[in-house]
């Protein structure tokens, strides 16, 4: 039999009997667009991480107190409860006077309740120095100034607050500037407000960040004496490798570590971030496809089930087919065709669904929540795992009946009633 | 055309085994019109499927044009029934939501046949029958008489050298079973071999020889003149 007369026939009877058709390619439909709507949501969310990463710029390093992780993912030290008070304003004086480097920043951070009269809210507040602003592309307010390095050396309590900590704070009638807030008791004039929102690198809410002078975080909101980060600028002229080897080699004098093996902090470039956060969110996508190819498990059962109803039913006409002359693999493929090209429409009508309801969120999420940033995505190769896995799972739920078919005796079924 | 010699056909299910043919023997030259008759359970049905390629003997042996079916494998089985043989069934055996020409049709799509050529041999098959102005009416919707036609249009447009039907006026009334018979007698006349399965003498008496089957061996086999016959179902 030619395969075009296979194919008219196969798409005869599955037309012959639409309702049934639709509703057995419903579960294929089903699984394809989970797995297309996960697949793209997965990307949107990498592509939106990466970018933020990407963002601060390939040329800073990042430096953390605790063992490094050798490339692998652990969590840092300070999330893990442990207080670690390697990184010392030594370290940060060292690197300064490293030629390769631009700039080097210390950071503390913490979190406070941000009070102005009877408006308050749960912030994350950072301590730095007045190079943090350039260093973290936030130099740009949208009213006031950022600190200066007069008010870290004097300890000034000034405070630069984000733009949606602003609104909560003061409301839309009133200028922060020069308003006095209070943390953790602690009053802090505002002395201006960043000019953007949205989640900065490392998920750090910029829209609700304070940040104040590292000296008042260090000594009065947080009573420590080292560092929680050091982010340095390589200067654009060395490679960034080398620089890091050259931090390595700074540090280590400084912390008096002869075994390399026995590092008390954690070096990560860019591109170690990159690396490791799009192996996570790569896991990530493929768990959530993994779930949603369930659904599609349970719509290929579905279309064995009926196709399996179908060559009963149908048993007749094979036996009429076998009896003119069809063959065993005649009629093999006959009804693998048919089952295939269900969960192959069903898969193309999935992959559009799927399209759709991404490009619907999409529209939904940057109309109502346009600070999140999110990216549309729709990665081309979820639509080709899609049609792929369709295509297999026709043959693979379709083989089983398909082949019940081929083999039925012809005088039986002939004589089926 | 047609030799079977000892044929025999042996069914066991669970355990018991039934002997439906016991030892035939006899001869079918090309162009002859036969009827092959016998109460329930004579195996005049499993003989027919034996003789047409649907199951094969457990003892003895058929030739069918110099070729012995033992030696033939499945599929070559199916390529003989497609190119040399025609079936008629009592119950039509028509795809009933198709057209009657996608029920004519049916067989070429096994054959060799250029699609090209296909739709000639089609109408031309259709003509046959006298049903040309219902081309593309669906099967479901004919009377029975119509639907066997269709059935021998079906049968025909492989250009078969035999025809085999099974009980074909079985569904009829007997005005349509008449016009059946006539078609098959035409085709006959035309120089097909015919071998037509019936219990019904009538039926049986368009043939110009009657082989009876009696408890899976052959009672009588004899020639007799079809015209007697019409009359009667007149």
């Amino acid at each position: 039999m030619l395969l075009r007369d296979a194919f008219k026939t196969a798409t005869r009877s599955l037309t012959q009997g639409k309702m049934r058709s639709v509703l057995t390619m419903l579960g294929i439909v089903i699984g394809i667009a989970s797995v297309i709507i996960l697949m793209s949501i997965g990307q949107s969310a990498q592509d939106l991480i990466l970018g933020q990463v990407q963002s601060i710029g390939s040329n800073l390093i990042i430096i953390t107190p605790g063992a490094p992780s050798n490339g692998r993912f652990s969590a840092p030290a300070s999330a893990q409860g442990i207080v670690i008070t390697s990184l010392q304003q030594r370290d940060v004086d060292a690197l300064s006077r490293e030629p390769s480097i631009d700039l080097a920043v210390p950071e503390v951070r913490g979190q406070a309740e941000a009070v102005y009269g009877n408006n308050n809210a749960t912030v994350g507040y950072t301590g730095s120095t007045a190079d943090f602003f350039t260093i973290s592309n936030l130099a740009k307010v949208s009213s006031g100034q950022t600190f200066t390095k007069s008010d870290v050396d004097s300890a000034n309590h000034v405070a630069v607050i984000g733009p949606d900590l602003a609104k909560t704070l003061f409301g839309p009638n009133i200028n922060p500037i020069n308003k006095t807030i209070r943390l953790k008791n602690i009053s802090f004039r505002v002395i201006g407000v960043l000019g953007k929102a949205g989640t900065g690198a490392f998920g750090v809410d910029i829209g609700n960040l304070v940040v104040v002078p590292i000296s008042v975080a260090q000594k009065q909101l947080l009573g420590i004496t080292y560092f929680n980060v050091i982010i340095t600028q390589a200067d654009a002229n060395y490679d960034v490798n080398f620089v890091k080897s050259r931090i390595k080699f700074a540090l280590r004098q400084n912390h008096g570590i002869t075994d390399p093996n026995k590092d008390d902090f954690n070096i990560q470039t860019q591109a170690d971030i990159l690396s490791i956060l799009g192996t996570i969110t790569s896991i990530l996508t493929l768990f959530l496809a993994a779930i949603a190819s369930i659904s599609l498990v349970v719509g290929g059962i579905g279309i064995m089930n009926i196709m399996l109803v179908s060559v009963t039913e149908r048993t007749r006409e094979i036996g009429l087919r076998k009896a003119v002359g069809a063959t065993d693999n005649d009629i093999l493929q006959q009804f693998l065709i048919e089952s295939v090209l269900l969960t192959f429409v069903g898969g193309v009508i999935g992959i559009l669904l799927g399209a759709g309801i991404v490009g619907l969120a999409y529209v939904v999420i940057t109309t109502f929540f346009s600070s999140v940033g999110w990216v549309f995505a729709f990665p081309i190769s979820a639509v080709i795992l899609g049609l792929a896995v369709s295509g297999v799972a026709g043959i693979a739920f379709g083989i089983y009946p398909a082949r019940k078919a081929g083999k039925k005796n012809p005088i039986d079924a002939l004589r089926y009633e | 055309m047609i030799e079977v010699h000892d044929l025999q056909k042996e069914y066991s299910e669970e355990g018991t085994s039934t002997r439906a043919l016991r030892g035939v023997t006899f001869t079918i030259d090309r162009g002859e019109f036969i009827s092959v008759m016998g109460p329930s359970g004579s195996g005049k049905s499993t003989l027919l499927q034996i003789l047409s390629f649907l199951d094969r003997p457990t003892g003895g042996s058929y030739t069918f044009q110099g070729k012995s079916i033992d030696n033939m494998t499945d599929q070559e089985l199916a390529h003989v029934r497609n190119s040399d043989m025609g079936f008629v069934f009592q119950s039509f055996n028509l795809l009933s939501r198709l057209t009657v020409y996608d029920n004519v049709e049916v067989p070429l799509l096994y054959s060799d046949t250029p699609p090209s050529e296909r739709r000639t041999l089609v109408e031309e098959a259709v003509r046959a029958v006298g049903l040309e102005e219902k081309l593309h009416t669906e099967a479901g919707k004919l009377s029975g008489g119509q639907k066997q036609r269709v059935a021998i249009a079906r049968a025909l447009v492989t250009d078969p050298n035999v025809i085999f039907a099974d009980e074909p006026t079985g569904n009829l009334d007997s005005e349509s079973g008449l016009q059946i018979m006539e078609i098959l007698e035409s085709l006959h006349d035309k120089g097909r071999t015919v071998i037509v399965v019936t219990h019904e003498t009538q039926t049986a008496e368009f043939a110009n020889r009657i082989i009876r089957m009696k408890d899976g061996v052959v009672e009588s086999d004899r020639g007799i003149t079809a015209h007697r016959v019409r009359s009667n179902l007149k």
